[in-house]
């Protein structure tokens, strides 16, 4: 008898599946953009105009960070909900309307974004649209109205889902007052609470502020605060993408090498500790900022360097828990017991082989954090390379292991190729590596990010070691080699989707633990006692940075306009005009 | 709670290392003294950045000994000034703003490097030890053509920085028979005194003249000209102070032929 997801929920599968199949769109599309991106810079290959490769770079950012990410996470997290309660959602026409609200969000940011490779874009609400804002959508850079509202759209879809897992989870405490909550609801729930945390900046940034004035209702902002508001949720976001696939590590990954989790108590303490720590560190992003006072990056700085810890006893347990799989496995000696896991197993070895790489990027992380060695860095390509081994490898790498195994959990149809899925996550690796080394070094150098023909007339850039060419080649070359990997796993996946339902899947489980539950001291269930604190923090690290952002520039700012910065096709007479006003 | 004794010692050393992260950075903060952007530069409004007295013009200015300032204008997409050349051995305090979007300005592969926000005054100061070519761009998205804003810093040897402004005033033609003068006024933008010599060359001639100004002080030097030394026709002439240059033409015309009209000219703009 075949114990699959889909046999045990299939109304909750078909929600799963539906948010997987979304975020791969999203990957697809993002993914692509990122090698026009990468073939553009170096200059290797050049077939879009440098103003429309800020377009391009809007759509990756938010396709790959938010859309990709966010959607494959409602779907593990919806998943996690129900496999370890061993219940349904309370009522999956809810469950449904948060999806459909995410997915009509991401068609309205889609279709701003989008605009920006139209000669004329249509002019909706009275202007024309426009969303070459970027990722972050800095103040006094406008968007058009529909790029907001579809961004709250798609965030209030998230709250809804998190409301469907605590709802799920109440119902379920109804009928067992007295048990632990299970590791992977508990997961889902410490991170659904610093989510709704940390998007009440962005929401307030988006709603108070940068909607009104983009639909003409007030007609300044203060870019600092709009910013600061931006940063207090962008760190955050990380951590939110970073969850899920600590979520696999946790309860995957022991299964899959053959063993248990190490510790249940520890991985409680983690996520208490994310719970805690997310949010009040987002000024390490404004190191750079003017207008905020050092003793407030101060704080941000020692934030941070302690949500190294979390991220340090990850290591440790997954580290742990996989040389205890091996051992199971008939694994020996100090360092042999490495050849007994699993490698030829792809969700296995792509998700080992994320976590490697996330241990790099932890190093690049900790230079990143150091405030006064960030002043190098900060902007350069090194943060690029830095988010490429996270979100682009951590994240990404972890999220395509783990879709080998969920889509045939979700669909219960065979993979279509285990020996393809091996080569891909394996390419992935070797891709990222030549992209995001190269990055790193060139960012020792001060070659910015965010900028489609980084060759400048006046001066050249000097590497101390290598060569610009050399470096540009290797991100030419990984960039390739990752969109080939992409082709692959999308290539798997649909495939996969056309194969018959198979009676092979395996059942639907995870892993159990070494140190239970029973370990964990109880108050580490207490989510109102932790939320509390991470609510504490949040004001000690945000109130006094906040009022005097908004004592010294205003809540509104001065009278600043937004500015849709292109000159459209008709480019010499508007720089002339231009550089006339500035003389 | 059940730790086992690995998962101890690794939450010991996990805690010296971060421990250790915080302490290096706070010695770099207070033994080499490295700083952080802050409040200082304080908050402007971006459509009146010439009422404040720090933008009242853009570009170096010397505040006496070996301190500078530099005011800097980052806008799309260019920056005021684009060059900068300041002396090795120097403390520059920048003072950095935009009039429409947020911009950075970073000098390359330095540490020099500060947001730039609309409404808010990038503060920093730097010490520049050793002459050295920079280049300077902007790593933040401001708009289609970002990937153009850039500029040159240059720290030059002290001795051969100087803060030297040339003006010229000079007639466009004098009659034979007269003489005329070429007034050219020098300032010091340093804060000290300068003793320096202006040139003018006319006629194959080279005429020096030694002056000696006070500090943020200007002279201005006399050159009298002799139109039947130098014949009737024009006269190309130039007049040169510190590496700065001004010239332009005089044009001798027959005295008993007054009624000439538009002479050719000097050119007096500086």
């Amino acid at each position: 008898m075949r114990n699959a997801y889909v046999d045990q929920f299939p109304a909750e599968a078909r929600v799963v599946k539906s948010a997987f199949w979304s975020s791969f769109l999203a990957l697809a599309i993002g993914g692509i953009f990122g090698l026009v991106q990468a073939l553009h810079r170096t200059d290797v290959l050049r077939f879009i105009d440098s103003t429309d490769y800020y377009t391009v770079l809007t759509a990756h950012g938010v396709l790959l960070a938010i859309t990709f990410t966010i959607f494959f996470l409602v779907g593990i997290f919806t998943w996690a909900v129900t496999t370890s309660l061993d219940r349904g959602v309370v009522d999956i026409r809810f469950t449904w309307s948060w999806y459909v609200m995410m997915v009509t969000g991401t068609v309205l940011v889609a279709v701003a974004i989008f605009s920006g490779f139209l000669e004329e874009p249509p002019s909706i609400l009275g202007s024309e649209l426009y969303a070459d804002v970027l990722f972050t959508f800095y103040s006094p850079l406008q968007a058009h109205p529909i790029f907001y509202i579809g961004l709250v759209l798609f965030v209030v879809g998230t709250w809804l889902a998190g409301f469907d897992w605590f709802r799920t989870w109440w119902a379920w405490r109804d009928e067992n007052a007295d048990e632990r909550i299970p590791l992977p609801t508990f997961m889902v729930l410490t991170t659904t609470l610093f989510w709704y945390i940390c998007t009440l900046g962005v929401a307030l940034s988006i709603l108070a502020f940068l909607l009104p004035w983009s639909l003409g209702i007030v007609d300044s902002v203060n870019p600092l605060l709009t910013r600061t508001l931006f940063w207090y949720f962008g760190h955050a976001v990380v951590y939110f993408w970073l969850m899920p696939t600590y979520v696999m590590w946790y309860i995957m990954l022991p299964k899959l090498s053959g063993g248990k989790l190490f510790s249940d108590p520890l991985a409680r303490v983690v996520f208490v500790l994310f719970l805690l720590l997310s949010t009040p560190l987002g000024i390490h992003h404004q190191y750079l900022d003017p207008g905020i006072a050092e003793g407030y990056k101060f704080i941000a700085m020692t934030n941070t360097m302690f949500l190294l810890l979390p991220s340090l006893l990850t290591a440790f347990t997954v580290v742990a828990s996989m040389e205890h799989g091996a051992r199971q496995r008939g694994g020996e000696g100090y360092l042999g017991w490495l050849t007994a896991l699993p490698w030829r197993d792809p969700v296995f070895t792509g998700m080992a082989l994320a976590g490697l790489m996330f241990a790099a990027a932890g190093f690049s992380g900790m230079i990143n954090a150091g405030m006064n060695i960030n002043y190098l860095v900060h902007n350069t390509w090194w943060v690029v390379g830095h988010f490429h081994l996270t979100v682009g490898t951590a994240v990404a790498l972890t999220f395509m292991a783990a879709a080998y195994w969920f889509i045939p959990q979700v669909t219960g149809k065979e993979l279509w190729s285990r020996s393809v899925a091996l080569g891909q996550v394996l390419l992935w690796f070797v891709g990222m590596t030549f992209m995001s080394n190269a990055m790193h070094r060139s960012g020792l150098f001060g070659m910015p990010r965010r900028t489609a023909e980084p060759q400048y007339q006046n001066f050249d850039f000097e590497p101390a070691v290598g060569t610009v060419a050399e470096m540009d080649a290797q991100v030419a070359l990984g960039a390739v080699l990752l969109v080939v990997s992409l082709v692959l796993f999308l290539l798997n996946m649909v495939l996969t989707s056309f194969n018959g339902t198979s009676d092979s899947i395996p059942d639907n489980t995870y892993a159990g633990t070494l140190s239970g539950p029973e370990d964990a001291p109880e108050i580490l269930d207490n989510l109102k006692l932790w939320t509390a604190i991470a609510v504490v923090l949040v004001i000690f690290a945000y109130t006094l940075p906040l009022a005097s952002i908004v004592e010294s520039g205003g809540l509104f700012g001065p009278g600043i306009d937004g500015r849709q910065l292109s000159l459209g096709a008709d480019l010499e007479p508007a720089l002339e005009t231009l550089r006339e006003v500035v003389a | 709670m059940n730790i086992h004794t690995y998962e101890k010692v690794w939450l010991a050393a996990s805690m010296v290392l971060i421990v250790g992260f915080i302490a290096t950075i706070t010695y770099g903060a207070v033994g080499p003294g490295v700083s952080m952007i802050s409040d200082d530069g304080g908050s402007i409004d971006p459509s009146e950045i010439n009422d404040d007295e720090r933008f009242e013009e853009t570009g170096v200015t010397h505040v006496g000994g070996n301190e500078y300032e530099v005011a800097v204008l980052a806008q799309a997409w260019s920056y005021s000034p684009d060059e900068i050349e300041v002396p090795a051995g120097s403390e520059v305090t920048f003072y950095v703003t935009s009039p429409d979007v947020t911009h950075s300005f970073s000098v390359v592969g330095t540490n020099v490097n500060t947001m730039v926000v609309p409404g808010q005054v990038s503060e920093m100061t730097v010490e520049f030890d050793e002459p050295g070519e920079y280049g300077i761009l902007c790593n933040e998205y401001c708009g289609e053509y970002h990937h153009t804003m850039e500029g040159t810093l240059s720290v030059v040897p002290e001795d051969e920085f100087d803060l030297t402004e040339l003006s010229v005033e000079a007639p466009g033609e004098v009659e034979s028979g007269n003489e005329t003068t070429i007034n050219a006024t020098v300032s010091d933008g340093m804060q000290t005194d300068l003793e320096t010599t202006a040139t003018l060359e006319i006629g194959g001639e080279q005429y020096d003249e030694d002056v000696t100004i006070d500090g943020a002080g200007s002279e201005s030097v006399e050159f009298a000209v002799d139109a039947d030394q130098l014949g009737e026709g024009d006269h190309d002439w130039t007049v040169t102070v510190d590496g700065e240059e001004e010239s332009g033409t005089l044009s001798v015309v027959d005295g008993a032929n007054d009624d000439s009209g538009d002479s050719d000219g000097g050119d007096d703009d500086a």
